[in-house]
């Protein structure tokens, strides 16, 4: 899961004798150690010294893969025997074109949201017969 | 009568539909084309017979939703999986009067729980919510909906039938009456 971004804007003195550059937005990331690793990790193996360098990479990559799933198209992986994997990333899956049921939010008390996270979190429940006739219709 | 069913288009004969609920045909009346096509918030399907294919005789809307996991408390989030949570809402299910009892309520929740089946294949859903009237909630649950506790008293109360057990019982090759 990408980590909480707080973004924060630069403070800038105006110069009025010069026309106004384009701002640059400054972004502070919250990381848990093990994601602080993961950083430090990549941008070892991608020979990258800088923050900016890492976060644009990182920025670039996202934003093709969006495109990629907007088309439909699917990210996927192919190893040298031809074994295929497919990106499935929640985040990314609400652009892509199959997904053709609007979304919606829906209110919650706190006794359902512990009842809904039980039962999903448990074992599914056998199917009842008239689940298994509606199924086969 | 040969029933097909699909999705609700704007020529299709609305008006004289009457389930006996009022907000539910007022919605398939004045909400349910422009909830689907002007600001796709639902996606309505309706049921039709082959005789009258424009006449509405029973429809449902589905809609998709997501519980964020930081929503649930703390101490169940354990066995979730580490992302929001999935899911599909059947936001409404109705026959017209007229038809009751010629199983086109089965017909139609059949259509929905394979809609359903088919979007989970695609991009991956948990479960199916529904909003049942507290008089209908044993229709529900006959088809495996559990009822979620904790409802305001004025509200319906919301059920949830896994995917997973959906799965099951579409991978059910005999019917019930021949098992055992």
């Amino acid at each position: 899961m990408p980590p909480a971004v707080k973004e924060k804007s630069k403070n800038v003195a105006a110069l009025p004798a010069k026309a106004p550059s384009p701002r640059k937005l400054k972004f502070q990331a919250d990381l848990a150690p093990s994601e602080d690793s993961m950083v430090r990790i990549l941008k070892t193996e991608l020979q990258m010294t800088s923050n900016t360098d890492f976060l644009s990479d990182a920025l670039a990559l996202l934003r093709w893969a969006v495109t990629e799933r907007k088309r439909g198209h699917h990210i996927v992986s192919e190893s040298s025997t031809g074994e295929r994997k497919i990106l499935l990333f929640p985040r990314l899956e609400r652009v892509a074109p199959e997904m053709t049921l609007p979304r919606v939010d829906v209110q919650w008390t706190e006794k359902e949201l512990e009842c809904l996270a039980e039962l999903a979190s448990g074992q599914p429940a056998d199917p009842t017969d008239a689940l298994i006739r509606a199924m086969r219709q | 009568m040969a029933v097909t069913i699909r999705r609700l288009e704007e020529s299709d004969e609305v008006e004289g539909f009457d389930c006996g609920d009022e907000p539910l045909n007022n919605y398939l009346k004045h909400h349910a084309w422009t909830n689907q096509e002007k600001v796709s918030i639902g996606v309505t399907y309706v049921a039709v017979d082959e005789s009258a294919p424009r006449t509405v005789l029973g429809y449902f809307t589905l809609a998709a939703s997501s519980v964020p996991r930081d929503r649930f408390p703390k101490k169940f989030v354990r066995g979730l999986p580490p992302y929001d949570l999935p899911l599909i809402l059947l936001a409404r299910l109705a026959v017209d009067k007229r038809f009751n009892g010629r199983g086109l309520g089965h017909a139609l929740i059949s259509e929905a729980l394979k809609i359903t089946l088919r979007v989970a294949d695609e991009v991956g859903c948990r479960c199916i919510i529904t909003d049942a009237y507290p008089d209908k909630a044993g229709w529900y649950a006959r088809y495996g909906f559990l009822p979620l506790e904790g409802a305001a008293a004025t509200d319906p109360q919301k059920m949830f039938l896994d995917v997973r057990t959906i799965r099951r019982a579409s991978s059910i090759d005999s019917f019930p009456a021949e098992r055992d």
